[in-house]
């Protein structure tokens, strides 16, 4: 009797003792070595990931990825937190506009070493790379693109017949298709993630070529800026509905889909939504309207991608992952899913991508010599904060009239100055 | 030898106590208060350090956001535990009634108290929202009251109206049901009214139910983030943001801990001040 309870005994602690075995780490009992991916965009991106990782673990039966998908609006905090915490990712997903935040914790492994003597080298789109290296002070590689993305107005093409290509052609169409008592011509996107594009029109019209001018003044108040933000605000509530003011991505997204709105501004990111309520054959879509001289600017997108953490203790099996989600086959297939422009430049040639129409006239708009491209100060660690918690209110304000845009943009560059300034101070540079 | 161990009893018994107060409040609280009294924001790391009561005084003269959000609280607490307490009286008294249904109608009146914080939020955005919402049906198909800062306060108002009054009502209905029958006899032989009876028998039976109900909620409503973050998010343009509501924005989404733990210190001070000065004001528990 007493030999059976120490046999049970033992038995549950041999249990317990391999089931409280290191969940990420090595196990040693099947020699397997489990990384953790965190997807900073989890949800609909979830099953693309789901099928990445099948098919990495087929080609790399030692190797066991943990998927776990944050929501993008909680990410950033997420980032912090785990960093806080000492809990970080082997893999994680990040974009440039968190970078400099993620580096300025020094939670990141550069992977320039890696990728110099790997497969995907130079296989990567150069714009994305330089994009990459001018977002963090040491200039190194610390995240691997995947994916970029560009500002593109959506709209119904029952409605609109043909795009316009200067912004007093946009402004005269978003008033035609303006039809009482709820038909609008367009939407403003007033709530979260309105900064970034009222950036974007604003550059794209005024066809300034940079956020600071040589004395490191913020150019966003520019004349030519505040003259376009007077015109946009006075859309509101005259050709865009009153709930504009409130505007975030999933609601933007949802009127659209309603069918009583012509135009929509967002990213190729959204195309799936779209075709998901309207069908591909109604929609389309063309780049910001140009400037003057019919010159193209574009503020350029976050590059989203992969970064090993600094903590990881599988750091060559998580160098693995990343390889094999940038390369051609793995990257085609998530853009191809997702509607983004590939970081592969193999990819970027695939044919699915030739018979999206809005997807090839990005990447041509891109690659086109004339296009001037604006970088935004991602670098900048307080760029975020600015542009979302500091001044999203205030755009509401300018909106409601309480508010007037020249106020709204001079706030706005004195920040941006006086973070640029002290970035440069705590630099050196 | 015996005399130490018999003094080190009650001790040794309020330890668990002791440790567990220790643990969940000494510790998080001294924490913030440290926190006040330093610079610490992840994205400007070159510049931490001691602040001293840097953080207070940006706070006090410069914040001109502090101030609004401190009396947009002060709204918020007032407009709404007034109406809680009014409107869960009378639902109270109404229940407290014999009538056929009785059972149903209370079970109905305490059931939005069982719907969780962010389920509420759901419901009213829907409500609220122009394509989904009930003002379709008044004519108004296009009217955003979430979006206007006309309508932005009553409806949130309303909102947190249909969660609270339900807590008033329970809480006072158990204090109705503490009242001895004989009282309202004696005072209906006595000649008094309805409206007698309730103010000279009720309303003093009622005293400490209502005063720790109201503390309880004043408290609560100081500190609600749940419905006016996913509601509102403190918009649009500021309008209904609360003081903690403010404290999430600097902390959580600015990264700026320090100048988030000053605000909160900011809240503790007013919010303890206000309870004890209310429990005072009130002689809760006293004897009358």
């Amino acid at each position: 009797m007493k030999l059976k309870v120490a046999g049970a005994a033992l038995a549950v602690l041999a249990v317990a003792a391999t089931g409280c075995g290191s969940d990420s780490g090595s196990d040693q009992g099947s020699g397997k070595t489990t990384i953790t991916f965190w997807d900073n965009n989890g949800g609909t991106r979830t099953p693309i990931y789901q099928e990445l990782i099948k098919r990495f673990e087929a080609a790399n039966p030692s190797i066991h990825v943990e998927y776990v998908g944050i929501p993008i609006s909680s990410v950033q905090q997420k980032y912090d937190t785990a960093i806080a915490g000492g809990d970080t990712p082997d893999v994680g997903g990040v974009t440039t506009s968190y970078l400099a935040n993620l580096t300025g914790q020094q939670a990141l492994e550069p992977a320039d070493e890696w990728l110099a003597k790997s497969s995907v080298n130079g296989k990567l789109a150069t714009s994305m790379l330089d994009s990459v290296r001018k977002t963090v002070p040491d200039g190194k590689l610390y995240l691997v693109p995947n994916t970029s993305n560009m500002d593109v107005v959506w709209y119904l093409k029952d409605k609109l017949q043909k795009a316009p290509d200067t912004w007093d052609e946009f402004f005269g169409s978003a008033d035609e298709l303006t039809k009482k008592p709820d038909e609008y011509g367009y939407t403003i996107r007033g709530g979260a993630g309105s900064i970034f594009q009222i950036l974007a029109e604003m550059y794209s019209y005024s066809g300034i070529s940079e956020f600071f001018d040589a004395s490191g003044k913020s150019t966003v108040n520019d004349p030519k800026n505040v003259e376009f933000l007077t015109k946009m605000a006075g859309l509101y509530k005259k050709n865009t509905p009153e709930a504009d003011v409130t505007n975030d991505f999933p609601k933007m997204v949802a009127q659209f889909g309603t069918g009583k709105i012509a135009m929509m501004h967002h990213n190729l990111g959204s195309y799936n939504d779209h075709v998901k309520a309207h069908g591909k054959d109604k929609i389309g879509a063309f780049a910001l309207p140009t400037g003057p001289g019919g010159k193209r600017t574009i503020v350029a997108n976050p590059v989203d991608g992969f970064a090993v953490f600094k903590n990881s203790e599988h750091k060559e099996a998580a160098w693995k992952f990343v390889e094999f989600l940038v390369s051609h086959d793995s990257n085609s297939y998530w853009n191809e899913q997702t509607g983004q422009i590939p970081a592969n430049t193999d990819a970027q040639g695939d044919s699915w991508l030739q018979g999206l129409e809005h997807l090839k006239t990005a990447v041509e708009t891109l690659n086109d010599p004339n296009t001037q491209v604006v970088s935004p100060p991602y670098y900048l660690p307080q760029f975020s904060s600015i542009t979302k918690a500091d001044t999203e209110p205030l755009f509401q304000k300018v909106l409601l009239g309480q508010m007037t845009p020249q106020e709204f943009l001079d706030t706005l560059a004195q920040k941006l100055t006086d973070a640029e300034a002290e970035w440069k101070k705590a630099t050196g540079g | 030898m015996t005399t130490m161990r018999r003094r080190a009893v009650p001790y040794l018994l309020i330890s668990p106590t002791v440790a567990l107060i220790a643990a969940f409040l000494v510790y998080p609280i001294g924490s913030v208060a440290y926190y006040s009294l330093q610079h610490r924001n992840l994205t400007r790391p070159w510049a931490d350090g001691f602040a001293g009561l840097d953080n207070f005084r940006r706070m006090l003269f410069e914040d001109e956001l502090f101030w609004h959000s401190l009396g947009f609280t002060a709204k918020w607490v007032i407009v709404e535990v007034g109406l809680q307490l009014i409107l869960g009286l009378a639902l109270a008294l109404i229940v407290n009634e014999t009538f056929i249904g009785r059972g149903l109608a209370r079970s109905l009146v305490f059931s939005p108290w069982a719907v969780s914080g962010v389920l509420t939020t759901g419901i009213w955005i829907l409500l609220y929202t122009p394509s989904t919402g009930v003002l379709r049906f008044l004519g108004q198909p296009e009217a955003a009251v979430l979006g206007n800062p006309d309508t932005v306060f009553p409806a949130v108002v309303v909102a947190e109206l249909w969660r609270g009054v339900p807590f008033f009502a329970i809480l006072l209905l158990a204090g109705l049901q503490g009242i001895p029958g004989e009282l309202y006899e004696a005072a209906a032989v006595d000649g008094a009214g309805r409206v007698k009876r309730f103010i000279h028998v009720t309303l003093p039976h009622l005293r400490d139910a209502i005063v720790l109900a109201t503390l309880l909620r004043g408290v609560w409503e100081f500190n609600n983030v749940d419905l006016l973050y996913t509601l509102t998010g403190g918009g649009p343009a500021q309008e209904t943001m609360t003081l903690p509501l403010y404290v999430a924005q600097r902390a959580v989404d600015s990264k700026d801990f320090g100048y988030g733990s000053a605000l909160t210190m900011a809240g503790f001070v007013i919010l303890l001040f206000c309870s004890i000065l209310y429990l005072r004001l009130s002689r809760f528990g006293g004897d009358r």
